[in-house]
């Protein structure tokens, strides 16, 4: 397993914190456009994903793996379609342990 | 003309200060002061009113501006302060002003501002004279205990720790705890030789608990002192790791006291009482605690409740009340609870009486029985409380009025002894992981138990039996007939062709530890993912690939929600656990992992 440029779990909410930093979170497509789509994170927040080759077709869930560019944005590297039957509140929890009193766990 | 100072209020201001407002209707001294620096701020003027020692601001009202121009109130003159009211200065909290209403002029104009010797202070507030005499902590508390009992006086100087900061290493400590339970005096006889010990369980007042043992001397020194219900001041006392196998409180230590421990009554003073800490289990879960040492607390809605009922103890053959209580909550399960005891003769009426309202009871520490699948019992320690006030009762109370009343529910002991158990309904109840399982090795020795599991098929060891010849028509094992075919003894006939059925052994796996389950036919070809007929056939088949031991292969490391019971078989004259699987789910990853957040959050609020 490759560990060297791990990427930090992030809701909307905890994006801000790792501005510059690599990310990995997944939103609720709202739309897409040449170029970014923009989602809604797994806590109601507005993010908007750049980058040069989201999948085609989108299904309703994706998960994106960049380097966090502002507190609503993200530049991605890494796009994978994750379905369209997610829970996302789970993965909202799961970035709230992630961050809080785990954070050891993680990176 | 000469000054006279004493027509200036001596500390005049200070008594302003500290008199705060006053207005011509209060009794209070009238204070004369010398105007000094007056100046217009618009159609008022300001100035500051100064006693010879100190200076204030202050404001005259512009009903007053005749009188200064008039020259009635004069610059360095004195005036009588009769109505005003003492504010701060907005900005500078630190400093006060004088918003005067009403004064009269009492000199004109001096020829200085009157000076005292003292080097005087001008805008800078000065606290005002403290009326008593401060005294010294010792005096008070002489004053006021001195002839308290010692232990209200070793209250005002010791210091009490709370039962959470104990650890082994500190040796000097207080404690200040209710005794919650005491124990009896029990006599022991072991290689040491003879002795007796008891133990009480204490309580401070943040609700930590601790075990305090006691032995021989020690114990028969404080057995009389400890009282059920009464406060002590405890030191001197040590502590160690709790042991597990005999924990009853929530506590990593117990502590046990010897003869040079202290222990004094706190008579006469008041200890708040915690809240009863609780920690409910829902009704669906209580499977995995029957049987178990643990005590267990619930919340519910009370259903039903039943007439005082005598019942005769076995021990003594002495006839003692019992009342059962049927509570139901969320989980849309029931449980009856056995009120033992005062609890079924006081309590149990109370609740008898307000059985229509159909109250939320909540009760700690009890015993979890098996009677018709699951029994909650009230044990001595038991402690009921009727409409508590938390969030649980109130969501509890709206759920029940709402929807809760017109649901029928099941009791959830009917789970646990029907052996046509469906598979996916009870994927959810009863969650245990596998070292559960290994942990109790006399699980299920009068009756069966029941659980739900999620886990990993670990091995299938290909050369043991897997199936049985079956008969087609009843599944019972058929033999083999003399000339050809299969004889059912079942059904009193033969057939020429069988089917095979699955009775196989499979290991399993989790985060927790490994066990073996056996697993009939159905179950076991969910796991397997054929027949036994068509395992059969790859079985005999030759050639480069052995697909039997391939779709073994990739039935291991699968991973499965299991049904599962457990108890007790007669093996060679000996009792051996056994774990059948009764069914076989797929995993839903996303109810699974609510489960495992629930058990976070359970795990950090327990600690």
């Amino acid at each position: 397993m490759d560990t060297s440029s791990p990427s930090a779990f992030v809701n909307g909410a905890l994006l801000r914190r790792y501005i510059g930093q690599k990310v990995r979170t997944v939103i609720q497509v709202i739309g897409s456009d040449t170029g970014s789509v923009v989602g809604k994170s797994t806590d109601d927040l507005q993010i908007v994903v750049r980058g040069s080759s989201p999948p085609n077709p989108l299904t309703t869930y994706l998960e994106v793996i960049g380097i966090a560019e502002s507190d609503n944005s993200i530049r991605a590297e890494t796009w994978t379609n994750f379905g369209n039957s997610f829970d996302p509140q789970n993965f909202n929890e799961l970035c709230k342990l992630a961050n809080g009193e785990f954070k050891h766990m993680f990176i | 003309m000469e000054m006279e100072n004493s027509a200036v209020t001596q500390d005049g201001i200070a008594t302003v200060l500290s008199n705060g407002s006053v207005d011509s209707s209060s009794v209070r001294p009238q204070i004369v002061v010398q105007v000094v620096d007056l100046k217009a701020v618009g159609n008022r003027y300001t100035f500051s009113a100064n006693d010879g020692k100190t200076k204030i601001k202050a404001m005259l009202p512009a009903s007053l501006t005749s009188d200064i121009i008039s020259g009635k109130i004069q610059s360095l003159g004195l005036i009588r302060l009769l109505d005003y009211t003492v504010n701060d200065i907005p900005g500078k909290s630190e400093e006060k002003y004088m918003l005067i209403t009403k004064c009269e002029a009492v000199a004109s104009a001096l020829d200085s501002e009157i000076k005292s010797d003292f080097k005087a202070s001008t805008g800078i507030v000065l606290k005002p004279k403290q009326e008593f005499l401060a005294k010294s902590a010792s005096q008070i508390i002489n004053e006021q205990r001195g002839n308290a009992a010692p232990a209200a006086r070793m209250a005002m100087t010791r210091r009490v720790h709370p039962l959470v900061s104990l650890n082994p290493y500190q040796g000097s400590w207080t404690i200040k705890v209710r005794v919650t339970n005491k124990g009896v005096m029990r006599t022991y006889n072991n290689a040491r030789g003879e002795g007796c010990v008891f133990n009480v369980e204490l309580t401070d007042e943040e609700g930590t608990q601790i075990q305090a043992t006691m032995f021989n001397a020690a114990a028969k020194k404080f057995y009389d002192r400890f009282e059920q219900g009464k406060v002590y001041y405890i030191s001197r006392g040590s502590l160690k790791l709790a042991n597990k196998q005999f924990k009853t409180v929530q506590n990593d230590y117990e502590m046990t006291l010897n003869e040079n421990s202290e222990v004094e009554e706190a008579s006469n003073e008041e200890m708040f009482t915690p809240e009863i800490k609780f920690n409910f289990v829902p009704i669906d879960e209580l499977g995995t605690y029957v049987n178990q040492k643990d005590l267990i607390d619930v919340i519910g809605v009370v259903q039903s409740v039943s007439p005082t009922m005598s019942i005769r103890r076995k021990n003594d053959n002495e006839m003692i009340p019992k009342r059962d209580i049927t509570l139901a909550d969320e989980t849309k399960k029931t449980v009856v609870v056995s009120l033992w005891n005062d609890l079924a003769t006081g309590i149990g009426q109370e609740l008898l009486d307000m059985a229509d309202n159909h109250p939320v009871i909540a009760i700690k520490s009890l015993k979890v029985g098996d009677f018709q699948g699951v029994s909650l019992s009230t044990i001595s320690r038991s402690s009921v409380v009727i409409n508590p006030d938390s969030p649980e009762a109130t969501k509890l109370k709206s759920w029940y009025d709402s929807e809760g009343k017109e649901t029928s529910m099941s009791t959830i002991g009917s789970g646990m002894s029907s052996s046509a158990n469906n598979g996916s309904r009870s994927m959810y109840s009863d969650r245990v992981s596998l070292s559960h399982i290994n942990s109790n090795p006399s699980l299920g020795e009068e009756k069966p138990v029941f659980f739900s599991t999620r886990a990993y098929i670990s091995f299938i060891k290909p050369d043991q039996t897997m199936w049985y010849r079956a008969c087609k028509t009843c599944n019972k094992k058929v033999t083999e007939a003399m000339d050809s075919g299969y004889w059912c003894e079942g059904c009193q006939k033969k057939d020429q062709e069988c089917s095979l059925r699955y009775i196989m052994a499979v290991k399993v796996s989790d985060s927790m530890g490994e066990t073996w389950f056996s697993a009939f036919n159905d179950e076991a070809e969910k796991i397997i993912g054929c027949t036994a007929d068509e395992l059969n056939i790859l079985k005999s088949e030759e050639g480069e690939v052995n697909e039997f031991q391939t779709k073994l292969k990739e039935a291991t490391w699968s991973s499965h929600l299991f049904r599962i019971s457990v108890s007790q078989q007669e093996y060679n004259g000996e009792k051996r656990q056994r774990t059948t699987v009764r069914g076989v789910s797929p995993i839903d990853f996303a109810a699974e992992t609510r489960l495992l957040l629930q058990d976070i959050s359970k795990n950090k609020t327990s600690q």
